[in-house]
């Protein structure tokens, strides 16, 4: 139709915009309050109802409040036209827990909503209903999921199960089996759709109760492939952690094989253990490394390696296996594994992974190479996805380089990747590199050292160093290379200051460096051709490692020797003109060529090193300044030659070097300390926490081998307990102030706990399976000792004062007034939160009594309720857990505090201001008093220090004191002070930073550390305030 | 499971904020993450997929000019994150007939009403394209009409679709159609790596089976090649019975109505390419040249079309003309060069020459673009990979089928 307009291009596109746009939401989103909504939320008509709903939308979508529409939008809930109910319900779900008052007008609709009889709207219901999280309609929305549950329609018992998790959230309590019972129906029901909601359930509400999977395991298997694909995720990681919990490792496994390599003695890096030895010596060629694969056990492993220490020990004798073991025919086994297989061919790249995850930890060793192909293909599939695909496959291909030594060609970078992608392929390639590929990949790396991003040549010429180190047959080729590289960079840096080329370059010498370290002899004449070509590397940092190669190699070979006086008489000549870097090396390596050289030179090299000393006593820079002396008083033998001549002799035949502190120093061996930090951590393959490199939170490894017992999984869900005494505990009137309670004596203990959980018979009874309820001793486990005072301030006696804990003395009342010993027996799940609880027979006007309790506290933001009878009457109260007691000192020293601050970033760090004044009343005393005027700091960190002990239990660290040139300054002064957490004994540090004048108010930075965080969220609350 | 998705503009401007859970999750940390990406280049395609924030665990996905951002606080599997992602924005461009900035703000209720479908507590729900067009009916132009025509427009269905509660979830129960056809589409794309030394080091065609299906009831197809042994990896639509083809290497599926990707392939060690593209730099004594070659390798029977060359030159050039003999070069901003050249002309090679002029201080280039070749053919499926015949089973009458093929360049790269 645009013909006829004969338009331009451009006006025709505008017209096609403009067309487009009619009839769409555009004036909504541009000017959403150009009319006033209010009026139109009460219109009669739908349809502007619609219009200003859709306006609403538009201001939320823009970030507004617009929460004071809330009543009006609310009224429409009940509105027939499905339209109008999705919008409100949009707007309803995210407003809603702010206005919970109003929230409640619409439950009405929705319960009536619940029985209609079109199943849209019954799900819609239910999702908004489970959605606005109301604590007061908790009961209902349970109700309406039992309901739905088993609703004739898939959908709405579909999102019966995702409503699941948004009532746990919402409201959960120690009892979990009503919930359990709603997954169960769920996940035997017949439609897939609603089988992989209920997985998503399971994994959110009741994760460790594994023996549900146990009697549905086959059937859920054979259900795997006609499940949704993103409920086939989750339900293949729960099927996965019932196999291991259920039968273990397999035998046969990568996992096994392995790990048992590592204890017991190995020939040719192929396991020897008799069983399946047979089948490992199929794959020639394969090697792995040992210790890459020992690390992937303990790390996939809940319960750590010592149940591979005991199987490896075992191992002798064939018939007796340990029970952790499964061989892979086992039925469970075989099943899981069959009906994950086709999910290597999903659309979905999600699913992908995560069946390969099964097959990489449970399938036979010869069995996995099936999953290369299938990972490897959907590296084509995003470019998101490839940099996550790419970190799970370096795992892999650390742990067994062969599977992947033939798909080379599939980490070749090409111009479409990201830096990140790049230097992932790079580090595989280096990995996965074998004598027969090396040639095509060094090819294929010499095209890579000519691309633009210096960064990504930076890296591949690293590359090749590894490559070099992993493979001896090419390193001679690879110092060529590399040496080429390094001459063209160094001609090239010379002429221009370009981004990156000094670090291309800086990482040649580094990986020349590692090369020749690995077989010094043979490369002398790399070293001489390094070291002729000084005055062409103009780059310090290379420099300086160029010096340090020819100090570290003097003396090897017969050329090295030859040259080495004539560089050092040409960095005698440029030592004045060189940078700091690069002095502190020469002085180094003056030193070191000293120390190793022999006969007539000595006396040559000992007239240069005293020369470079005397030029370094007078640096601009104190760094050399202060290397010089270094060097001067470590090696007083040696340079006092040159000022006593006639001593010369003497000392050159004891072959001094050995003596003097200096030699040690200086000659002693390098230790690598960068390459073994990076890959420490492995997580589950496909998880969040392999990505970022922590543990995220709620990152769960694998459950501990065999852990499910087989009593566990013959009990069904039977216990159906009533929860009318937690909420019946609130009815008791509070009357505080009867007592004032004291918590100042902590005594914690752990020891005793778990015992005292043993003994109670009650437990038994509670189908819960092991790891459930050592959970449970975790959380509870905060034993304190509290003194308490009694004191009568009335005029007349009082009789029979008890004290009780105030949840189970109202479930005592419940039962009629039983008393003492029945009290434990009715509450078998809970544990008593005091423990000890003596009367007092009287207590006279004026009088005093100290009693002690031991004090369980839930949560370190729960308060105790308890209560306390005499006279026949009851007077409840709360004891509120100050938070600083739920530490335990932990010593450790700076450095290792810095490692745990630096294994804690990110998610688990977190930092608050606060202004600090005490000091000012304390200090301001002595401040004419010139003496004490070098105190203030120690002064400053002691009442910050006290305040901190006597707030938190927690030991000081240490305490980094500034150095300053003003009294008055205080900026810098950072006080370091750690612990742990008595629930499960994870460490927390806390380091305060302090800023300012003593004059002034002091801003000081609060930072915690910790891995609960939770916890730690709420500790830094409770540091800031008493700082303040 | 994913608590909220922001959608973020290329200049970082917040668009739309869909919270998924009960906690909501604060505006601030897309500013958080637009810092972040400014202090990475600002370039949005170019950082992570999964950061790691102070406060939450985010994924992006850029697509088309707009950042889809999701958060978490909790573990989950990163690539489930990022292929929901991947499946909104491909929603989106089918409900909108393509994805900018502008079609998500005009159509932003549709996108909220589809996100709510798609996304339930922070788990996805419904992805399924074609019961999603049937709970929300995409905005077409009678719809947009009447709308303006009536001030109504309801796309919202009041009915469940009938698919939900079936066993094969991608298809209405009683379809009705007045056509009765069924198209068979091979799209392959070819990528290729030429070194510097001008050998092909690497090619490889990553294609697919799109099947376009209108058919009436509940058809069953069986579809088999005559080759399928080059096929070196495949992936199906979950449409796809995995039995038939493990035994047999048949297909055999009952098609969800309308267009759809039934199967994806990938064909390792090709041989040869259709055509050749033959950069030369040479660079001395400040003075650098640089010429392309580009012609028809190994004829494919079939025009060659929408060819171009693009490359970026390097920083260190500071200005650069070209002269092609045959179609027209653009350079942008960012130093890209794109020369269009359309078809190969008979008799003659196209060729572009131009000179570089370097940084002051620089003597030669030490470094060199990459050469990035984009092409057409029609008609050809140039892994070699045959249909060999598709039986429909079930239908009423013989339906009307139709085959093409179409092999487009992917990843097509030469180094100079």
């Amino acid at each position: 139709m645009f013909h006829q307009f004969s338009a331009t291009a451009e006006s025709l596109s505008k017209a096609s915009s403009l067309v487009l746009r009619i009839g769409t939401d555009a004036h909504l989103y541009d000017d959403p309050d150009d009319v006033s909504i209010g009026p139109l939320l009460e219109s009669r008509f739908d349809s502007e109802k619609v219009d200003a709903l859709k306006r609403l939308l538009a201001l939320l979508a823009q970030g507004s409040d617009v929460s004071q529409f809330f009543p009006q939008v609310v009224k429409n809930v009940a509105s027939q036209s499905l339209e109008l109910k999705k919008l409100v319900y949009l707007y309803l779900l995210h407003y809603a827990e702010k206005r919970q008052n109003e929230a409640l007008l619409s439950i009405n609709c929705f319960q009536k909503d619940l029985s209609d009889t079109n199943p849209l709207v019954r799900a819609w219901a239910l999702r908004t209903m489970a959605g606005i999280r109301l604590h007061a309609v908790a009961p209902l929305v349970l109700r309406a999921i039992t309901k739905c549950a088993r609703d004739p329609s898939a959908y709405v018992r579909k999102c019966a199960a995702y409503a699941l998790p948004k009532l746990y959230d919402l409201h959960h309590d120690e009892d979990n089996s009503s919930f359990e019972e709603l997954v169960d129906i769920l996940l035997n029901d017949h439609s897939p759709g609603v089988v992989g909601a209920a997985a998503a359930a399971f994994k959110s509400v009741c994760p460790s109760s594994l023996f549900l999977i146990a009697k549905s395991f086959r059937r859920l298997c054979e259900i795997l492939p006609d499940v949704e694909e993103w409920g086939q995720i989750v339900l293949i990681e729960i099927l996965l952690r019932y196999i291991i919990a259920r039968h273990g490792i397999v035998k046969e496994s990568i996992m096994f094989s392995l790990s048992t390599m590592s204890t017991t003695p190995v020939a040719d890096g192929f396991p020897t253990f008799s069983g399946t030895s047979g089948s490992c010596q199929t794959l020639v060629g394969t090697t792995c490394d040992v210790n890459m694969i020992t690390l992937m056990c303990k790390s996939y492993i809940d319960g750590q390696i010592e149940c591979f220490a005991q199987t490896g020990c075992s191992n002798s004798s064939d018939d007796k296996l340990d029970l952790s073991l499964t061989s892979s025919t086992n039925d469970d086994v075989v099943m899981l594994l069959r009906c994950t297989s086709p999910l290597l061919w999903s659309h979905n790249s999600a699913v992908v992974l995560a069946a390969a995850g099964v097959h990489w930890i449970m399938a036979p060793r010869e069995n996995i190479e099936r999953i290369i192909k299938p990972l490897l293909f959907i590296l084509r599939s995003c470019q998101a996805s490839k940099y996550v695909i790419l970190c799970n496959l370096l795992v892999f291909a650390k742990a067994v380089p062969p599977f992947f030594s033939q798909y080379y060609e599939d980490f070749f970078v090409c111009s479409y990747d990201t830096y990140q992608i790049r230097a992932l392929k790079l580090e595989i390639l280096s990995i996965i590199a074998t004598e027969s590929s090396i040639p095509i990949i060094l090819q294929e790396f010499q095209d890579y050292v000519k691309d633009p991003d210096r960064r990504f040549v930076a890296d591949t010429v690293a590359a090749i160093g590894l490559c070099a180190q992993r493979l001896p047959m090419v390193a001679s080729a690879c110092l060529e290379g590399l040496l080429a590289i390094t001459f063209y960079e160094s001609s090239l840096s010379s002429s221009s200051q370009i981004d990156g080329e000094a670090g291309v370059l800086v990482q040649a010498i580094m990986s020349i460096k590692a090369i020749i370290k690995q077989n010094p002899d043979s490369y002398d004449r790399v070293i001489v051709q390094l070291a002729c070509n000084l005055d062409r590397i103009k780059i310090p940092a290379a420099r300086a490692l160029v010096i340090w190669i020819i100090g570290e190699y003097s003396v090897i070979g017969q050329i090295i020797p030859k040259v080495v006086p004539s560089i050092l008489n040409y960095l005698a000549w440029s030592f004045t003109s060189e940078e700091p870097d690069t002095k502190l090396q020469i002085l180094n390596t003056a030193a070191k060529v000293l120390l190793c050289a022999q006969g007539a030179d000595s006396l040559a090299f000992r007239k240069i090193l005293s020369y470079f000393i005397e030029l370094a006593k007078y640096d601009i820079n104190y760094d050399v300044r202060d290397r010089a002396h270094f060097i001067f008083k470590f090696m007083p033998h040696s340079l006092m030659t040159s000022s006593e001549k006639d001593n010369n002799s003497d000392i050159s035949q004891n072959g001094r070097m050995h003596h003097e502190p200096g030699g040690k120093i200086l000659n002693g061996k390098m230790h690598s300390s960068i390459s073994s930090t990076k890959s420490s951590r492995i997580y589950l393959p496909g998880s969040l926490s392999q990505i970022v490199l922590h543990a995220a939170s709620g990152y769960e490894p694998l459950p501990k081998p065999c852990s499910l017992l087989n009593t566990d999984l013959t009990a069904g869900v039977v216990n159906e307990t009533n929860d009318s005494d937690i909420s019946s505990g609130s009815s008791i009137e509070e009357s505080g102030s009867v007592y004032d309670s004291d918590h100042s004596s902590i005594s914690s203990d752990d020891g005793n706990e778990s015992s005292w959980l043993d003994e109670e018979p009650g437990v038994s009874s509670i189908q819960t399976s092991q790891q459930a309820s050592s959970g449970r001793i975790s959380i509870n486990n905060l034993n304190l000792l509290v003194e308490i005072f009694f004191e009568n301030c009335s005029s007349e006696p009082i009789k029979n004062i008890a004290l009780k804990d105030g949840e189970s003395s109202s479930s005592v009342e419940s039962s009629d007034q039983v008393l003492g010993e029945s009290e434990s027996l009715l509450r078998t799940a809970n544990v008593p939160p005091v423990l000890s609880t003596e009367e007092i027979a009287s207590l006279d006007p004026g009088q005093r009594v100290k009693k002690l309790i031991e004090i369980r506290f839930p949560h370190h933001l729960l308060p105790l309720k308890l209560v306390v009878t005499c006279n026949g009457k009851k007077f409840s109260t709360k004891l509120w857990p100050d938070i600083g007691y739920f530490l335990k000192p932990l010593s450790m020293n700076t450095s290792a505090f810095i490692d745990h601050e630096r294994q804690l970033p990110g998610m688990f760090e977190y930092s608050k201001r606060c202004t600090f004044k005490d000091h000012i009343e304390k200090i301001a005393p002595v401040k004419d008093d010139s003496s004490i005027h070098s105190d203030k700091i120690i002064l400053l960190s002691q009442i910050l220090t006290s305040k901190v002990l006597s707030n938190c239990n927690v030991s000081l660290v240490c305490a980094d004191i500034p150095v300053s040139f003003n009294i008055d300054d205080a900026s810098g002064l950072c006080l370091r002070f750690s612990g742990e957490l008595l629930s499960n004994s994870k460490p927390c540090l806390i380091s305060i930073l302090v800023e300012g004048k003593f004059s002034e108010p002091f801003v000081l930075t609060v930072k915690i550390n910790c891995e609960e965080t939770v916890f730690g969220l709420n500790l830094l609350n409770r540091v800031a305030a008493f700082l303040q | 499971m994913l608590q909220c998705i922001f959608f973020l503009s290329d200049a970082g401007e917040v668009m739309l904020e869909k919270q998924m859970t009960g906690h909501h999750v604060d505006r601030s940390i897309c500013s958080w993450f637009w810092d972040y990406v400014l202090s990475q280049g600002g370039d949005p395609s170019m950082i992570l997929p999964v950061i790691a924030s102070p406060t939450h665990y985010l994924f992006q996905v850029f697509r088309d000019g707009i950042v889809f951002l999701a958060c978490t606080q909790v573990e989950m599997p990163p690539l489930m994150g990022i292929e929901f992602l991947c499946r909104v924005a491909d929603v989106l461009t089918d409900y909108l007939g393509g994805l900018n900035e502008d079609v998500i703000k005009d159509n932003f209720v549709i996108v909220y009403e589809l996100l709510d479908e798609m996304m339930d507590n922070g788990v996805p729900l419904t992805t399924e394209p074609n019961i999603l067009r049937e709970m929300l009916a995409p905005p077409n132009i009678v719809s947009k009409m009447l709308s303006v025509v009536t001030g109504k427009n309801s796309n919202v269905s009041t009915k469940l679709p009938d698919a939900t509660a079936s066993s094969i979830p991608w298809r209405k129960i009683n379809t009705k159609h007045s056509s009765n056809e069924v198209y068979v589409n091979l799209v392959e794309e070819m990528d290729a790596i030429f070194n510097r030394d001008g050998i092909l080091v690497k090619c490889e065609i990553y294609g697919e089976v799109q099947v376009n299906s209108h058919l009436p009831g509940l058809p069953d197809l069986t579809l088999s090649f005559s080759n399928p042994s080059i096929l070196n990896d495949v992936r199906f639509h979950p449409c796809v019975r995995f039995r038939p083809w493990e035994a047999d290497q048949i297909l055999s599926f009952v098609p969800p109505d309308g267009e759809f990707r039934l199967m994806s392939y990938r064909v390792k060690k090709l041989k040869s390419t259709p055509i050749y593209v033959k950069p030369q730099l040479t660079s001395n004594a400040g003075h650098s040249r640089i010429s392309v070659l580009v012609g028809i390798h190994n004829d494919p029977g079939k025009t060659i079309d929408s060819i171009t060359v693009q490359f970026q030159l390097p920083l260190c050039v500071s200005s650069a003309n070209f002269t092609p003999n045959h179609g027209t070069v653009n350079i942008l901003a960012d130093k890209t060069c794109r020369w269009s050249i359309g078809q190969v002309p008979k008799g003659k090679s196209p060729c572009l020459s131009g000179n570089l002029v370097l940084e002051a201080d620089l003597e030669k280039l030490h470094v060199f673009p990459v050469f990035r070749v984009g092409f057409r053919i029609m008609g050809v499926a140039s892994s070699g990979l045959q249909i060999h015949r598709l039986d429909v089973k079930n239908t009423p009458s013989e339906p009307y089928k139709g085959f093409r093929a179409l092999t487009q360049s992917g990843e097509y790269e030469v180094r100079s």
